[in-house]
């Protein structure tokens, strides 16, 4: 399911434009990212994915329809959305009704819907019976997840999913996110963390001031220092210091560096131009990688605590 | 873009008088449309509600407070329609008539309402809450705990509104629509976001209840506040022109 935003102008108020001419395209099956500082227009951009706004000018196209012309459930059927804070979504008494809730509100299958619940229950680990209320932020931000996942849209919207949770609720967050896209999926999140966006999104788009400054794969876009300067942005660490390398050794980090296409092959890269063996970390890893394994790059992950416990360089 | 009663910067005279006096003002302008069922005072007093909106600029904000009140007053002018069978007869009914007289009482509570409401709220939205609270213990002598409870209580109204907004929209995202169906289907929807909104609304007052006292909220005296409140020449010609509107209803009443 494709998502297209040709020239669109949107505003809460007339009198104060926050999209001023907004164009991209996500592909189906992609998992995009949206950066930017506050108030670039990021979550006014998600609205607009969903119809909880609907353009001012221009238009927003949910495979091929405008918004415009669906009706909310309709949408609601296409585009999952993860808001920000959890308890805005959660209204019902037990995790099992809180899952439910979506198929209620759609009218859907309801032998359908226990079975889903089922499964996702199951696979999130949940007690039916608990009360959301009673649960953990990280818990109950799960469980919102959850109740969009449980519905099977083609499309998720995740407004800042990682707010508020502590790093093992973002590494298990991310991981099902990740695991969503993989079966997929097509995923639009919204994300201040630039190292979850550089370890899990396939394309970036920077949003600045109600404009999209620049687009495209995820490691084109960090490398772009003047853009992300532009728009306010830090890319993450070891980008920085490839970046840096870049400078110093144009001729060896420019070749090493410019074709690593993950965090893990850009510390590999950094460490085989700084000469200091076959691995450099200067993050925690969002990448759900088991300890000891080698991934893609053939990088070992870390044993179990990540570089910023241990005193690293973040 | 600013919410419900909250404070809107700006120079008018009515943002610069004595937060105490546009109080009382607004309170006794209230009790003077409700010593009254002269409907030619009372329109006079809309009038005046209105021209003092616009001389700070809240127009906008004034009449999306009619709004909500002329829906609130309909309600009671209807009832008063079919419950006050004065006047010259127009249309029978079984337990009695509609009448002359019950169509302007039905107009006068609607005149009556929208004219004791405006200045009300127009004191929240040209006064700053700190402001309001402080002078009123600094003023009036109200124990700061119950000023301080009065504006929390207002403050809030916008940021459970804001939380309500986003509840909604949060169910509208999941296919709640909201948008179909008679006002029974609306509220059978609505009944269920209660739940999120008092979670919320009871983790903020409790989270505000803790900000304030870690913050030595019971040391607050009446004196211990920096800021002083004097009133000026116009806030004392204020009150008395509030007086006078509250005589001259009293004696409409009295003597026509």
């Amino acid at each position: 399911m494709t998502i297209e935003f040709r020239d669109v102008h949107a505003s809460y108020d007339a009198t104060i434009p926050i999209l001023r001419g907004v164009d991209f395209t996500v592909n189906d099956g992609e998992f995009v990212a949206f950066v930017g500082t506050n108030g670039a227009g990021k979550s006014t951009t998600m609205r607009l994915v969903n119809g909880l706004l609907k353009p001012d000018a221009g238009e927003v196209l949910i495979d091929g329809i405008p918004t415009t012309q669906l009706k909310t459930s309709e949408l609601a059927r296409r585009v999952g959305f993860l808001f920000q804070n959890p308890d805005s979504q959660i209204c019902c008494n037990t995790v099992r009704d809180e899952l439910l809730f979506g198929f209620r509100a759609l009218k859907m299958d309801m032998d359908h819907a226990e079975r889903r619940v089922d499964e996702i229950v199951a696979e999130f680990g949940f007690n039916p019976d608990d009360d959301p209320f009673l649960l953990n932020r990280g818990t109950r931000q799960l469980l919102a997840l959850a109740s969009i996942v449980v519905l099977e849209t083609p499309v998720i919207v995740l407004d800042e999913p990682t707010t508020g949770l502590d790093f093992r609720e973002c590494v298990k967050v991310l991981g099902l996110i990740r695991r969503l896209h993989e079966q997929g999926t097509t995923v639009v999140m919204v994300c201040h963390d630039m190292e979850v966006v550089a370890d899990f999104a396939e394309r970036v788009i920077v949003m600045h001031d109600g404009l999209v400054v620049d687009q495209g794969p995820t490691f084109e876009v960090l490398r772009n220092r003047r853009t992300l300067e532009a728009a306010n942005l830090v890319p993450p660490q070891i980008v920085d210091i490839s970046l840096g390398l870049s400078i110093m050794q144009p001729g060896l980090a420019d070749t090493l560096i410019g074709s690593a296409n993950t965090l893990n092959e850009m510390e590999a890269a950094v460490a085989s131009a700084v000469g200091k063996g076959d691995h450099v970390t200067a993050r925690p890893t969002y990448a759900p990688t088991a300890p000891g394994a080698e991934d893609a790059a053939g990088i070992v992950a870390p044993a179990t605590t990540p570089a910023m416990f241990e005193g690293g360089a973040r | 873009m600013n919410g419900f009663l909250e404070y809107v910067p700006g120079t008018s005279l009515l943002h610069r008088m004595n937060p105490v006096a546009k109080l009382l003002f607004a309170v006794l302008f209230a009790i003077t449309c409700f010593c009254t069922g002269n409907l030619v005072f009372l329109c006079a007093m809309l009038v005046f509600a209105l021209a003092l909106a616009a001389s700070c600029g809240m127009m906008k904000q004034t009449f999306g407070l009619m709004k909500a009140v002329f829906v609130f007053s309909l309600i009671l002018a209807i009832l008063l329609i079919f419950t006050t069978p004065t006047g010259d007869r127009l249309i029978d009914l079984p337990w009695g008539y509609i009448g002359t007289g019950s169509i302007l009482a039905a107009v006068t509570t609607i005149v009556r309402l929208e004219a004791a409401a405006i200045p009300l709220f127009l004191t929240f939205y040209v006064t700053k809450m700190s402001d309001l609270s402080n002078s009123v213990v600094k003023v009036l002598h109200v124990p700061y705990k119950y000023a301080f409870t009065f504006s929390s209580t207002v403050h809030f109204i916008p940021v459970f509104m804001n939380d309500m907004k986003g509840i909604m929209e949060a169910q509208t995202a999941r296919g709640v629509e909201f948008d179909v169906g008679g006002i029974v289907n609306k509220i059978r929807l609505m009944v269920p976001l209660c739940v999120p909104l008092l979670v919320s609304s009871v983790r903020k007052t409790n989270s505000a209840a803790i900000a304030a006292e870690v913050r030595g909220f019971n040391l607050r005296t009446r004196d211990s506040g920096y800021k002083q409140y004097p009133f000026a020449a116009f806030d004392v010609a204020a009150m008395v022109l509030a007086v006078l509107l509250l005589a001259a209803a009293i004696c409409i009443t009295v003597f026509l």
